[in-house]
């Protein structure tokens, strides 16, 4: 077979690794060929990359983290170090040094002036990774109480989930707030469609009484979760996204993109 | 929380790989930190070896550093991508061939149908890939297990578990249709 798999399914049966023989190679001599079912497969394979969410949740230890940055760091040094090497070769097959003692002297200065580089560079190298372990240490510590916050907003009976609904004529978005006025914590996710040049996307929390509170900008594009403070207590009957003069505004001045009252 | 108002947004994958590409190791960290729990996961399920998972885990990332001029995330998805290059190279630990260095899967494309970036939709994810492995009858789930965990081809499903080969190809069928349908919906 050389044309198109006669099943959908057969993309997902490829991708999951269970065909063999003739079904494999017949995707497989098939799918350069065609980029319709290319397109098929990379779906099929996004599908069945789904189940590794399946696995139980087991995370890896932070020295892995440590060795990885490590073996980058050394890697990212050796890279910079053949740049140089390579720069220096046409002086040299010019034939400048062309005594025979040279030979022996020039690898031997090389050697010494790259000795003492790497010393220089050693130290640099372990002063800057403290410096890089504390900065690490400090957003670790962030991300931690961040986490914890987000955990006990998610966990909390009195968090509520807001859906946020695209106004007729605005821009395309989808976009979430839990919101807990106990804690006086909400967390953002979802995405939106990007602002156009000098405009960004304001998110507000609209109290029952009361101006509208800023709860933070939005970019435009897909959304990472982030944890926003309000004030504590604060009745609230709707969260509303308008687009503003980029860096946002004290209060809202630009139309309401998508709005999502608190039921 | 900080106390301030959520002006500080996280990098897109595909800002982060720009900046790998200028050599940024940070932007290396920031998405070892975003995806290092889901891959360590998939390893451990699929190795029940921590040592090994760790390696594979540090490997698959030093690919990504090596080679990330070459990953073009209008094309896929980054996190689709890294769990195929992990689970490929763990199936091949697992089975003792040789171990893949995972250059070859860097043109593959994976289209995840949704942002894995975020951590929120994983865990919705997760619960509706849960559902959809719940509906599967047991022998269905015990199938599919056997192939995206252990690397297992229908025959080989078909002599570990006694069934005939057309039954196990018949179950995988309508596994996959029905994973299909539920992940979609």
């Amino acid at each position: 077979m050389n044309g198109h798999p006669n099943r959908p399914e057969d993309f997902d049966l490829y991708a999951l690794g269970v065909l063999e023989g003739e079904e494999k190679a017949a995707i497989e001599s098939h799918v350069p060929t065609c980029a319709e079912c290319a397109a098929k497969l990379a779906e099929a394979r996004g599908r069945i990359a789904l189940l590794a969410l399946s696995a139980p949740r087991v995370e890896p230890s932070p020295a892995v983290r440590e060795r990885l940055m490590r073996q980058v760091h050394a890697s990212a040094e050796s890279t910079g170090a053949r740049r140089v090497q390579g720069a220096a070769e046409p002086e040299r097959s010019a034939g400048f040094f062309g005594r025979w003692w040279a030979a022996v002297l020039v690898p031997a200065c090389i050697l010494l002036l790259f000795v003492a580089a790497r010393l220089r560079n050693e130290n640099e190298r372990l002063r800057r990774e403290l410096g890089q372990e504390q900065v690490t240490l400090q957003k670790q510590q962030k991300q931690l109480d961040e986490a914890r916050h987000a955990q006990a907003l998610l966990e909390s009976k009195d968090t509520v989930s807001v859906a946020l609904a695209q106004q007729p004529g605005m821009p395309k978005g989808d976009v979430r707030v839990m919101y807990n006025a106990k804690m006086g914590m909400a967390m953002c996710d979802g995405w939106v469609e990007p602002a156009p040049a000098n405009k960004s996307y304001q998110l507000w929390l609209v109290p029952m009484e009361g101006k509208p509170i800023s709860a933070g900008m939005i970019e435009g594009g897909s959304i990472n979760p982030w944890m926003v403070k309000l004030p504590q207590g604060m009745p609230a009957k709707a969260f509303a996204v308008t687009l503003e003069p980029a860096g946002g505004m004290p209060q809202p001045t630009g139309p309401m993109v998508l709005v999502g009252p608190i039921t | 929380v900080s106390g301030q108002t959520g002006t500080e947004l996280r990098a897109t994958d595909a800002a982060l790989i720009q900046k790998i590409v200028q050599q940024d190791e940070s932007a290396l960290a920031a998405l070892y930190d975003r995806y290092a729990s889901l891959l360590s996961s998939l390893l451990n399920r699929i190795l029940r070896d921590t040592q090994a998972s760790e390696e594979i885990l540090q490997d698959v990332f030093f690919l990504l550093w090596r080679n990330a001029a070459q990953f073009d995330p209008a094309r896929g998805s980054l996190p689709g991508w890294l769990t195929v290059i992990a689970r490929n190279r763990a199936i091949s630990r697992l089975r003792r061939h040789d171990p893949s260095s995972g250059e070859e899967l860097l043109e593959t494309t994976v289209i995840v149908p949704a942002n894995l970036e975020n951590a929120m939709t994983q865990q919705q994810l997760l619960g509706r890939v849960k559902g959809a492995l719940e509906n599967l009858s047991a022998e269905q789930r015990a199938a599919i297990e056997l192939a995206y965990f252990e690397g297992l081809t229908h025959t080989e499903i078909a002599n570990k578990t006694g069934d005939p080969l057309g039954t196990v190809k018949t179950r995988i069928r309508t596994a996959v249709e029905s994973l299909k349908r539920n992940l979609l919906s």
